[in-house]
């Protein structure tokens, strides 16, 4: 089931701090959380999260797309190398 | 010699005419076809590839000079390979995988911090796994331009700038 609305989003207080003082600060630097279940707001925009995985945290940086869904979507917990072959990477 | 790049593998005998199972590596399954003929890992045997169905776990193909099924079974987890030069050029800030793994990285003032392990992604952006020798872990590198401005190919170097705390 859906979360109700009148709720609002949930997102771990922690957070909130982290990324408050992170954007005070100015510096270019990787907020270390291990809140997954937390969900991306506008705020959150253009700094770079380090998302626990269980295992190391994986940088990611928010973007407007990212805005509602939760920081754990986008740290995978399984990892899967396959081949290289003719796989591309695009440098954003 | 030109660089090689593993584009799929032969996981056996389909039927009993002769063709194999293909597994493709590729980003589009049926571009494996494209890049024929393909070599064998040590150069030894050259495969011309026709794609036929899909089937479980690959496709069905016949390899030029495989006849029998006796033939294509003695090809099982056989890896076939195409030359680098084969795969289309990509425009500006597009790497292929096989380009960047291997690569050694340096930050802005000169100093090694490492090697490109692998290529991964994490549903929004490309990451570059890198692997160092003072590192315990690898680590994870955002491949964005403001992380890593400067890929240079030719040199074999890649000038990363990464954000504080990540190594």
């Amino acid at each position: 089931m859906a979360r109700s609305v009148w709720k609002g989003p949930f997102v771990d207080a922690y957070v909130l701090k982290k990324a408050e003082a992170a954007r005070d600060s100015g510096r270019n630097e990787v907020i270390k959380i291990w809140s997954r279940r937390s969900t991306i707001l506008p705020q959150f925009v253009g700094l770079t999260f380090g998302v626990y995985n269980g295992q190391k945290h994986i940088p990611v940086n928010v973007t407007e797309d990212m805005i509602g869904q939760k920081f754990g979507e986008y740290s995978p917990t399984r990892t899967y190398y396959g081949h290289a072959a003719d796989k591309k990477a695009k440098r954003k | 010699m030109t660089e090689m790049v593993c584009v799929g593998a032969i996981a056996g005998a389909f039927g009993v005419r002769g063709e194999v199972r293909l597994k493709s590596f590729t980003t589009d399954p049926t571009a494996i076809a494209e890049y024929a003929p393909l070599s064998t890992e040590d150069g030894s045997r050259q495969f011309d590839v026709a794609l036929g169905r899909q089937v479980k776990g690959g496709y069905a193909a016949r390899l030029s000079g495989v006849l029998t099924k006796e033939e294509a079974n003695a090809l099982r987890g056989v890896q076939l390979f195409a030359p680098r030069d084969r795969l289309p050029d990509l425009p500006d800030d597009e790497f292929y995988h096989a380009d960047l793994i291997g690569l050694e990285v340096f930050d802005t003032g000169g100093a090694s911090l490492g090697r490109v392990k692998t290529v991964m992604n994490n549903g929004a952006d490309d990451l570059l796994e890198i692997h160092g020798p003072g590192l315990k872990n690898t680590v994870l590198l955002p491949f964005t331009r403001a992380a890593v401005p400067t890929v240079d190919l030719g040199a074999g170097r890649i000038v990363a700038d990464p954000p504080e705390g990540l190594f």
